[in-house]
């Protein structure tokens, strides 16, 4: 008993540091996923002081296995492979994070109007259903094949096909809301129709937004680097994860150093963003954490 | 003086089965400050009626095609729609019978009530508050100050209600409608909820409109009782003329039904069995010639089920649609 007394004593003393071990202890996922992205979002932003130049040839280092100067080893190039993968991560974040944003502001702004309007309803779906027909691969090639290959373009070409699941999803939950009996109560108090929309329904679709912007970063991220490595992505002066792997293909068998450890990076990034991404859906499912 | 007057209501919904008819011509009054139940069995179109005064009446679905909807003198049916919102919540406002979903979870009870106020009585978001803290102390929440920052899974299904009342009573409503609004809560809140509502009846001087298919609320209540069955309005009685002196047969079967616990057994000290009127409520989709309760009834003749029933007055006020007004009668005595 006095054990116990103790330390709910010594638990209000040092509540602060107590709360925040409470709430990793609670999601360990979201905590370890936002951990490793963390770490490299900081390789990423600091990756000038943390490693050399990326596209510096060295003719005599070529093919260098990992060792105490060469972290990850050369490639055929003997191009420092740690210098280039530190860069990477620069690609694979904007990427991911850009998309995300990007296709949930366009999602979301498509599925309200949607869920609320019957008659936009109609034509919209639709061309979202054909959006959906084309292979996001091949819509992405066939963009870039048309202009010149940059980053921006490879955004661009990620996020259309993005934009379809997430106009789906807030359209499917404007519509289940709208059905919701404070949705009538509010229309019976005299709500007029935008400001049902944005007061009422929008704020309802957040959660599962933010949830789903987590799933449509770590698809990005995975597309941009497919897109590397069919030569359609990033201008290969940029290094990205894909691009590396790509180069680093035709020599596998005796350097497979620089095909693994860009992929292993690319692997825990997308695991991390989809730790969170789960994390984050059963914190913010109400029922669940009400219980937690 | 009447408040609310609907005259010949016919509220129909269009559906891939055929023509609905929800509610099928009915007329009623509501008095300044009087409190009107309306009474009948799921299906008989008490809601539609009370949707049908706010205009709610889902478009897709359904229309109000014929009557009207008199308050204070405006017809409601021929009103634009920005006109109507200005009614709705402010003059003419309602509660709804899910006290746990009628209320939006993402936003603040606070907020939910300012909103209201707000928006019809265009004052600043703090004077609303203050208003909105008014409410609650008077639908007698405690610690009001601190509920207005809470949301609503933090509160009972009864105190949702009671947060529901006074967001439907924040802008000094004329006519509240309440649609079965202690159906959902468990019965001690329910008589809390209802206490609550005649008492604040008394401060606000609002007519009310009670939805409901349990006589007891009635009884509690009502000053009068409209009796609704298949979409038509069949009795309409003061309260104690309508318990003490049930005219029409559907009336009387729905008296019968009540569960009982005071009436000792007649027969070798068994208790009876419980009263049930024989029948289901028939299909709307097909117009009804005669009476609509005639299927079920025990007093009906050929011409109750060809001609539809006149309203007979008994006493003053106290009318029933019913050709056979004379042996039901003679039945009871």
């Amino acid at each position: 008993m006095a054990a116990i007394a103790e330390a709910s004593l010594s638990a209000a003393e040092t509540r602060k540091p107590r709360a925040i071990w409470v709430a990793i202890r609670r999601n360990p996922t979201i905590f370890v996923g936002s951990l490793v992205l963390a770490v490299l979002a900081l390789m990423a932003i600091f990756a000038p002081l943390i490693a050399g130049d990326p596209l510096r040839m060295a003719p005599a280092e070529r093919l260098r296995p990992p060792s105490e100067t060469w972290w990850f080893g050369t490639d055929q190039f003997g191009r420092d492979v740690f210098a280039r993968t530190v860069y990477g991560a620069r690609v694979s974040l904007i990427v991911g994070i850009t998309v995300a944003l990007a296709a949930s502001a366009i999602g979301l702004v498509i599925g309200l109007v949607c869920g609320y309007s019957r008659s936009v309803d109609g034509i919209v779906m639709r061309i979202m259903d054909g959006i959906m027909a084309i292979p996001s691969i091949l819509l992405a090639i066939a963009l870039i094949t048309l202009t010149r290959p940059g980053l921006a373009i490879v955004l661009v070409a990620i996020i259309i096909p993005e934009v379809p699941r997430i106009v789906r999803l807030v359209r499917s939950v404007v519509l289940s809301i709208r059905e919701q009996p404070y949705i009538e109560s509010a229309i019976a108090g005299g709500t007029r129709g935008a400001k049902l929309l944005f007061k009422h329904i929008l704020p309802n679709t957040v959660a599962p937004l933010i949830v789903q912007a987590t799933y449509v970063c770590a698809s990005a991220m995975l597309v941009e680097a497919s897109l590397s490595f069919l030569g359609a992505g990033v201008p290969p002066e940029i290094p990205s994860w894909g691009n590396i792997i790509s180069q680093g293909r035709s020599f596998f068998q005796i350097a497979p150093w620089s095909i693994l450890i860009p992929g292993a990076f690319l692997t825990v990034t997308i695991l991390a963003v989809n730790l969170v991404g789960d994390g984050l859906r059963d914190r913010l499912d109400p029922r669940l954490s009400r219980r937690m | 003086m009447s408040i609310l007057q609907v005259r010949d209501l016919k509220t129909h919904f269009f559906t891939q089965d055929g023509v609905v008819r929800a509610v099928d011509g009915v007329s009623f009054e509501v008095g300044l400050g009087e409190t009107v139940a309306v009474v009948g069995e799921s299906g008989c179109g008490k809601s539609v009626t009370a949707l049908s005064i706010l205009r709610l009446i889902p478009k897709e679905t359904g229309r109000i095609v014929g009557g009207e909807i008199l308050f204070n003198g405006r017809d409601l049916t021929k009103l634009s729609e920005e006109e109507m919102r200005s009614i709705r919540g402010h003059e003419i406002s309602m509660i709804f019978q899910e006290p746990m979903t009628s209320l939006n979870p993402v936003l603040t009870i606070g907020t939910q009530i300012a909103e209201n106020v707000v928006r019809h009585k265009g004052v600043s978001w703090e004077e609303a508050r203050r208003r909105a803290k008014e409410m609650l102390e008077l639908v007698r929440i405690a610690d009001p100050e601190r509920r207005l920052d809470e949301y609503p899974h933090q509160l009972s299904g009864g105190m949702r209600q009671r947060v529901m009342i006074a967001i439907a009573l924040s802008c000094d409503p004329k006519i509240l409608i309440a649609d079965e609004p202690t159906t959902a809560l468990d019965v001690t809140i329910q008589a809390q909820i209802l206490d609550l509502m005649i008492e604040l009846k008394k401060k606000i001087n609002a007519a009310i409109i009670m939805i409901t298919h349990d006589l007891g609320v009635v009884a509690e209540t009502a000053q009068r009782v409209i009796v609704m069955y298949a979409g038509r309005k069949v009795e309409e009685a003061p309260i104690e003329d309508l318990f003490d002196n049930p005219m029409h047969p559907y009336t009387r079967g729905l008296m019968a039904a009540i569960p009982r616990l005071d009436i000792e057994a007649e027969v070798g000290g068994r208790r009876t069995r419980l009263h049930e009127i024989p029948g289901m409520v028939p299909v709307l989709t097909k117009p009804i010639p005669g009476c609509a309760f005639a299927p079920r009834c025990a007093f009906a003749t050929d011409r109750c089920r060809t001609q539809a029933p006149p309203y007979v007055e008994s006493t003053p006020g106290h009318v029933a649609a019913c050709w056979e007004v004379d042996r039901v009668r003679e039945m009871a005595a």
